[in-house]
């Protein structure tokens, strides 16, 4: 049966059968190729001769034996478009097929585009004036694929004269009926085609009126686009047609423009469709890229933060729905904030909470005060900054946690402020001195209050990193609606409070102190050297937001504040002197200077930084930069950091530092990208949503056709090298 | 009373979140398909067992014109250059058995030994399920899978779409270039075009 259809085939492009002229008009010439599945010839209309100036219709119809088709210029899922070869006389040229509206041909969950019954697909010949035989001898040579559930190619070859003076119009009603089912031109006008997601959003205006209201069949030109088998979805709003057509998975083409086709669906009879209108549409928006990175099949822990994502964009259903989800990020928030504590992040703080706790010496009440006002403020700070960041998101900023530190402003004023406790502490000045009264005797009289903005302070500057258990739980969180993300950050600040909280309730460790005495003050000047030491790592921040200028500028806005500090401590007429120069002082620089520290400095920093492994370095990341890795095969390691993140520091200066780990990274030619997101980058933002999270340290193995391994927060050595054995 | 279907939405909600990425078709740059098909001895080959080697899968229907083109020489040779380079070559036809152009396997064997045809395997796929997770729409329709199991090009055999054979000197082999540039560990440079052929005679969609 094969052999059979093979040979039928062979036959049909080997042998065409020549029909001898059937047009006696046209005789000698064969313009007729007759096979099993189709009758083809070759027709003209000159109703005007074929002089020069003149345009001469000619065209291949193609009758087809019952259901058989032939294909559009885009045929759709497979097939091909048929093809026209023309040999003219000199000075006559040959223009492109007028493709009349196709048909649809679906077949199972694939379709095709073309004509069945007899289509006739006419060409125009322009006669320059370089033509002047006295008859116009067309030679074609025509190539097409005719399919009903299996597919033959044909080829044929015609000849035709034409008079040049005398008319040929047998065929004119042919033509004229090919003519009236190419589709209508129209501008794109306000029409639109954008992509989105996995599908083409498709919104024409203007169609005629006697397509509107009526179900319409989506023809693109260009194949390798759509998806033309997939199921899909159209609507009309007034005379606007809308559609959503799912893209190819294998998408071939990403056109700037698409010409397309729209025609009532399923129209009866055979041979064209009902003429349809042909518009061509820019394409707005970007293409998704046809090699996407390999997709995120998720680790266990954060399956929970990626449901909730999915849920999401499934169904924007606030409430009710993430009950079980949200009761896991709400414990691992707690966790992530108590192991927060451990964390180098916490550094900068570490001196202040000492320093209130030693304070109080031996009165079990006070600690017990001191430590709910610290948790409440850690608590109230958690919130507003989780709420903040929530309303800017929601306001379309691309933005995670310790957003705060991303703005050098907030950092300078952090580092102001460190710098003004670090010298109360060093005894430069006492706050009663210059403090209006009532200020001091507030931080005298109330250190509860006192208390509650140390644990403001400790937010501020500990917070923007993220220990285990809590980027998946701050990941989910701006996923949530507003009030269970709100509740997450509250469990986070609890957890952080929770061990000063607990340890101020427990009378013990109250009476461990020594009595309060001498030591007490030499205690007070040791704690202002880890206060100095959060201010240099401030303005290294600041080094990398507004450059060197930035440091320098607010070196200088420092040493005037400390000179204004130090001169309102003065007594008599020196304090009004000195504090009145001090203060002119602060105020020109930071007039003067203010904007070299606030401004971010351009660019990015594009280096390579070198490690001490040769042919082993850290390369700025960029989502092209990862997925051109991945394509050579090259497993991926991305260290998301960030200069304000005390941990991201310390793991890259140990474990991401260690020799062992380097040897290993060149020993499995693993890639080294930095994502830094010490400045904001919605780039870096997406990426860190993709894996679930929203704040650094993130540390991610990223290898092809493998789901994205997110190493801990806590980066030992074993933990990566075991990572990296693994690949 | 009010609240089970609720109950059942909440169950309900991440499981619709997942399951379009699991009826997704083959994307190139993702982890390909795994699959596990007879061959036409019967003998099943399983595509991850040759994780660590370049895969070409090649859908194949003696029926369709475009492969008959294909294999008065073109294919072969092909088969036998990727496969002497320790590349591992699968012919899969996912033609139903009630379609005209069915082979039983052993005359599918029969036509591949005729044609001195060179693949690592010729794979049976009567319900389509393979041809339908990769997103194979016609004969010949091209993959290439590399030593990570990722998918790494998608599309026609070459850049000239017809049914002639004389088009296949002036054509650039696509699969042909993107297994030169795997093998010299360079990303794909044309990692999807526009496969041509006929449609592959799937079982209807219920199959």
């Amino acid at each position: 049966m094969l052999s059979l259809r093979s040979s039928l085939a062979c036959l049909a492009l080997a042998l065409p059968v020549f029909a001898s002229a059937q047009n006696p008009l046209l005789a000698p010439a064969a313009t007729v190729v007759q096979t099993e599945q189709t009758r083809t010839e070759l027709l003209a209309h000159a109703p005007q001769g074929a002089r020069p100036g003149q345009t001469v219709w000619v065209g291949l119809q193609i009758t087809h034996a019952p259901h058989w088709h032939t294909y559009w210029k885009n045929p759709g899922d497979s097939g091909l478009p048929t093809e026209l070869r023309w040999t003219l006389p000199e000075g006559v040229s040959a223009g492109d097929i007028a493709w009349p509206t196709p048909r649809k041909f679906p077949l199972g969950t694939l379709a095709n585009y073309g004509f069945d019954g007899t289509v006739l697909l006419p060409v125009p010949l322009t006669i320059g004036p370089g033509f002047n035989a006295s008859q116009l001898k067309v030679q074609l040579e025509a190539s097409w694929l005719v399919c009903r559930q299996e597919c033959i190619p044909e080829e044929g070859r015609y000849t035709l004269s034409l008079p040049v003076e005398g008319s040929t119009a047998l065929n004119g009603a042919a033509f004229e009926a090919s003519a009236r089912a190419v589709p209508t031109g129209q501008a794109a006008g306000d029409s639109t085609l954008s992509p989105d997601g996995d599908a083409l959003k498709v919104s024409l205006a203007g169609l005629p009126a006697a397509l509107r209201g009526q179900k319409l069949e989506f023809f693109p030109e260009l194949p390798g686009v759509i998806e033309p088998g997939a199921p899909w979805t159209q609507a009309w709003e007034g005379d606007r047609w809308t559609a959503r057509i799912p893209l190819s998975a294998q998408r071939s083409e990403s056109p700037e423009r698409l010409a397309l086709v729209v025609a009532r669906a399923q129209p009866t009879g055979s041979g064209p469709g009902e003429p349809g209108v042909r518009l061509d549409v820019p394409v707005q928006g970007t293409w998704p890229p046809v090699a996407a990175l390999p997709a995120a099949e998720v680790p266990a822990e954060l399956q929970a933060a990626l449901d909730a994502n999915a849920a999401r964009a499934a169904a924007p259903q606030p409430g009710g729905a993430s009950a079980l989800t949200l009761g896991a990020a709400l414990l691992g928030a707690l966790l992530g904030g108590l192991i927060l504590n451990l964390m180098p992040c916490v550094f900068p703080v570490l001196a202040i909470k000492v320093m209130a706790f030693a304070r109080h010496g031996d009165n079990p009440r006070a600690h017990r005060v001191q430590g709910l006002a610290y948790t409440a403020g850690v608590v109230v700070s958690f919130l507003a900054l989780g709420g903040l960041l929530l309303a800017l998101r929601a306001a379309g900023e691309q933005l995670g946690w310790g957003f705060q530190l991303q703005s050098p402003a907030v950092v300078a004023t952090l580092a102001a402020l460190f710098t003004v406790i670090g010298l109360n502490l060093a005894g430069l000045f006492e706050f009663g001195h210059f403090l209006p009264s009532r200020v001091a005797t507030l931080q005298a009289r109330h250190p509860v209050v006192d208390s509650a903005l140390t644990g403001v302070l400790a937010v501020a500057v500990a917070s923007p990193c993220t220990a285990p258990f809590m980027g998946a739980s701050l990941g989910l969180a701006v996923a949530l609606p507003a009030w269970q993300a709100l509740a997450v950050f509250a469990a986070l600040g609890l957890g952080m409070a929770l061990p000063y909280l607990a340890a101020s309730w427990v009378p013990a460790v109250a009476r461990a102190l020594p009595r309060p005495g001498e030591w007490m003050n030499t205690f007070r000047h040791l704690m202002a050297f880890p206060m100095f030491a959060t201010v240099v790592w401030l303005l290294w921040v600041l080094g990398q937001q507004s450059g060197i200028d930035g440091v320098a500028a607010l070196l200088a806005v420092l040493v005037a504040l400390a000179a204004l500090l130090w001169a309102w401590g003065l007594r008599g007429r020196s304090r009004w002197v000195m504090g009145g120069l001090s203060t002119a002082a602060l105020a020109a620089l930071l007039l003067a200077l203010g904007p070299h520290i606030t401004r971010l400095q351009g660019g990015t920093d594009n280096t390579t930084v070198a490690t001490s492994v040769a042919g082993v370095s850290w390369e700025p990341w960029s989502p092209q930069r990862q997925a051109a890795l991945l394509a050579e095969g090259r497993p991926v390691f991305v260290d998301f950091t960030a200069a304000w993140c005390v941990t991201c520091q310390y793991n890259k200066r140990t474990t991401l530092a260690d020799a062992r780990v380097l040897a290993d990274v060149a020993q499995r030619n693993v890639a080294l990208l930095r994502a830094d997101w010490t400045r904001r980058d919605p780039q870096v933002t997406a990426a860190l949503a993709s894996l679930g999270r929203n704040g650094v340290p993130v540390y991610a193995i990223y290898q092809n056709g493998r789901p994205p391994q997110v190493l801990t927060e806590v980066l030992g050595v074993e933990e990566v090298r075991a990572a990296l054995s693994a690949l | 009373m009010k609240r089970r279907p609720l109950l059942a939405l909440a169950a309900g909600l991440p499981l619709a979140g997942w399951l379009p990425a699991m009826a997704q078709t083959a994307t190139v740059g993702q982890a390909a398909p795994d699959f596990s098909l007879e061959d036409t001895s019967g003998k099943p080959v399983k595509l991850s067992a040759f994780r660590g080697k370049t895969v070409v899968l090649e859908w194949n229907n003696p029926g369709c014109p475009f492969v008959r083109k294909h294999y008065q020489g073109n294919l072969q040779a092909l088969q036998k250059e990727a496969t002497a380079q320790g590349v591992v070559w699968l012919a899969i036809n996912s033609t139903r058995e009630d379609s005209a152009d069915y082979l039983t396997p052993p005359q599918l064997a029969r036509w591949m030994a005729e044609k001195q045809a060179a693949p690592t395997a010729t794979l049976m796929d009567e319900d389509g399920a393979v041809g339908h997770a990769y997103g194979a729409r016609v004969t010949p329709h091209m993959y290439i899978v590399n030593a990570q199991g990722v998918l790494a090009y998608a599309g026609g055999i070459d850049s000239i779409p017809s049914a002639r054979v004389e088009d296949i000197a002036r054509a650039t082999n696509h699969v042909r270039v993107a297994l030169a540039e795997l093998a010299a560990g360079k990303p794909v440079s044309r990692p999807t075009s526009l496969p041509y052929g006929c449609s592959i005679k799937y079982r209807n969609a219920a199959g």
